[in-house]
């Protein structure tokens, strides 16, 4: 006898009251991520600086196998927090960080949008923070799988090609510095994706906007300091004010004479009009019409 | 009784939306009316916890509308109305999902969401992409997600909204046989009033915020008014004008036919001594089989 012969059923389970609600939700943003068309590529050229860099450190670490290598340029390749800084701020992550950020967060609430689905979640027992925090957490794995992760393995891997403890005696605040400042880049671009995801039902036009709105920002920035040769303006850049920040928690000099302490101001601010932004934009009570 | 509210005053602004609606409501399927702008939705959004009441007490399954919302959404399945669905997946993932956001186990969820859409009847499509699902099937597909999760009550919003026929027919049948457990109880809300005649035994009517009636729908039906239809010869409009005044609601059907709604006070005898009075011939005169849409016409008006 078929189920619809025999009726409706009652389900002999007990619903479970989660310590994680949002994490079904991260995983599907995932899952559905790695299933579009030249993700996989994509994120796969994403791991290159990552590996780059880590052959870096061997190469310093066994400076001696590669008798070609000048002094100079072995000194590029030494292991300190300005070789982690220069991983961390390169453009080229921050552009492959953007090229994934639009696979995988501009569909995050504008799909939502666009399909009426607010009510489909919002009708479960899930919170407004909740929902969030599993859309964010969809990014922050990718983009923790090119910051966090990477950072960690080369401090593990630096101690593995070394042999001893001396670089983490001498650096101590390091670990600390890499995962403060991967929170810090990974809660900036979710807010930023987010929030743009949340102006739009069309996800294509969400992922021009991430694109967009971060290099505009870099143009900006660079037209003004030429007319009016002021440094401040470097306010304007979220690139460059994520280079400056980076250079704080890294120890180094910023490439401009700004302190960074107002360039993560500038990030805080954008990260609140997000914050306001997504409030406003998704709001659960709406969803019955 | 499931659900219980009690003097529920909600506003928008300056706009009441709900002006102390008080109802209980029995086991089974209930069906929830209203024109345009009478409340049921804020009703709804109060019950799934989404807006708090200004004033009023209330409490869906035993928990309270205002303090429990969240285990209140955890018991309850909803069905909207609007084409919602989330992109990118197929059918049997999509609906274990929406289980696993209710807090069901992952591997019990999926288990659960192909019982489902076996029963909704979309077994041959659930590894289908959602995006290809036509209009109908998409209306099954909420109904498998508002009872994947084997929910205590369930909302209903038009459930039968942009189906053919016979599909509005098979939906109706699948919410009767879900409602047939005694356990499960039904809120629909719907425009369309023959679907709330097949499928409900109680009905709550909203008219601008407030609670019009509510009852048994047989009982309803009988109570307080009768209705007529008769076909006159004659000079009808002093007729007419003569029964509105008597406090008669008179709705001028097709091909001459007129519908009379007598008010209780009155009596038969009074209409033929008017017609006599009037010189009318009355070629046609049958009490009327009274319905929920005469019933719905009765308390929110004819017009």
């Amino acid at each position: 006898m078929t189920i619809k012969e025999k009726g409706y059923a009652h389900w002999d389970g007990k619903l479970e009251e989660r310590r994680f609600n949002w994490w079904p939700i991260t995983r599907l943003g995932i899952s559905l991520t790695f299933k579009k068309k030249f993700f996989k590529f994509t994120f796969l050229v994403s791991l290159l600086p990552a590996l780059i860099y880590l052959v870096g450190i061997y190469i310093a670490e066994r400076i001696e196998d590669f008798p070609f290598i000048e002094s100079g340029q072995a000194d590029f390749l030494k292991t300190n927090p300005g070789y982690f800084y220069s991983y961390f701020t390169q453009g080229s992550l921050l552009f492959i960080m953007i090229a994934i950020l639009i696979f995988s967060g501009s569909g995050l609430i504008s799909d939502d949008l666009k399909h009426n689905a607010l009510q489909l979640y919002f009708s479960r027992p899930i919170k407004k923070s909740e929902y969030f925090l599993g859309k964010i957490s969809t990014i922050f794995f990718f983009i923790f799988i090119l910051t966090l992760v990477p950072g960690i393995v080369f401090l593990l891997m630096k101690f593995l090609f070394a042999g001893n403890f001396r670089f983490f005696v001498q650096y101590p605040w390091l670990p600390l510095s890499i995962c403060a400042y991967s929170v810090i880049i990974a809660v900036f671009l979710g807010l930023y994706t987010l929030f743009l995801s949340s102006l739009s039902t069309n996800r294509r036009y969400v992922g021009i906007l991430i694109f967009a709105v971060y290099f505009f920002t870099d143009i900006l920035f660079g037209i003004f300091n030429s007319i009016f040769h002021n440094q401040y303006f470097v306010l304007f850049s979220i690139r460059w004010n994520l280079k400056q920040v980076g250079a704080a928690f890294f120890q180094q000099k910023g490439h401009y004479d700004v302190p960074w302490i107002l360039s993560l101001l500038v990030l805080t601010v954008i990260c609140g009009l997000a914050v306001l932004v997504l409030h406003k934009r998704v709001r659960g009570v709406e969803v019955i019409k | 009784m499931n659900v219980e509210i009690k003097n529920l005053i909600f506003s928008y602004g300056k706009v009441k939306a709900l002006d102390g609606v008080s109802i209980a409501l029995p086991d089974g399927a209930i069906g929830l009316l209203g024109p345009n702008g009478a409340g049921k939705s804020t009703l709804i959004r109060i019950l799934l916890g989404f807006l708090r009441p200004d004033r009023g007490e209330g409490r869906v399954l035993g928990y309270n509308i205002r303090s429990e919302q969240n285990t209140i959404r955890r018991y309850v399945g909803y069905m909207p109305e609007d084409d919602c669905f989330i992109p990118g997946m197929d059918g049997v993932t999509y609906t274990s999902y929406l289980g696993q956001l209710s807090g069901m186990p992952r591997q019990e969820a999926m288990k659960r969401a192909h019982e489902v859409l076996y029963y909704v009847g979309l077994e041959e499509s659930r590894y289908r992409m959602l995006e290809t699902y036509s209009s109908g099937m998409r209306q099954r597909l909420k109904l498998a997600q508002s009872i994947v999760h084997d929910p205590k009550l369930i909302f209903l919003d038009e459930p039968t909204s942009g189906l053919d026929p016979q599909g509005r027919i098979e939906i109706l049948e699948l919410i009767k046989d879900i409602s047939s457990k005694k356990d499960i109880q039904i809120l629909i809300s719907s425009h369309i009033l023959s679907d709330i005649e097949a499928v409900c035994s109680f009905v709550v009517i909203l008219d601008k915020g407030r609670l019009a009636a509510q009852g048994e729908m047989d009982k309803l039906k009988e109570i307080d008014y009768s209705m007529f239809e008769m076909k006159l010869k004659g000079s009808t409009d002093s007729f007419i004008d003569r029964l509105r005044s008597l406090k008669y609601k008179i709705e001028e059907m097709e091909d001459r036919l007129l519908k009379v709604y007598m008010p209780p006070d009155r009596n038969v005898q009074e209409i033929f001594q008017l017609a006599f009075e009037e010189k009318i011939q009355i070629r046609h005169f049958v009490k009327s089989q009274t319905k929920l849409e005469d019933l719905f016409a009765k308390v929110v008006g004819v017009d």
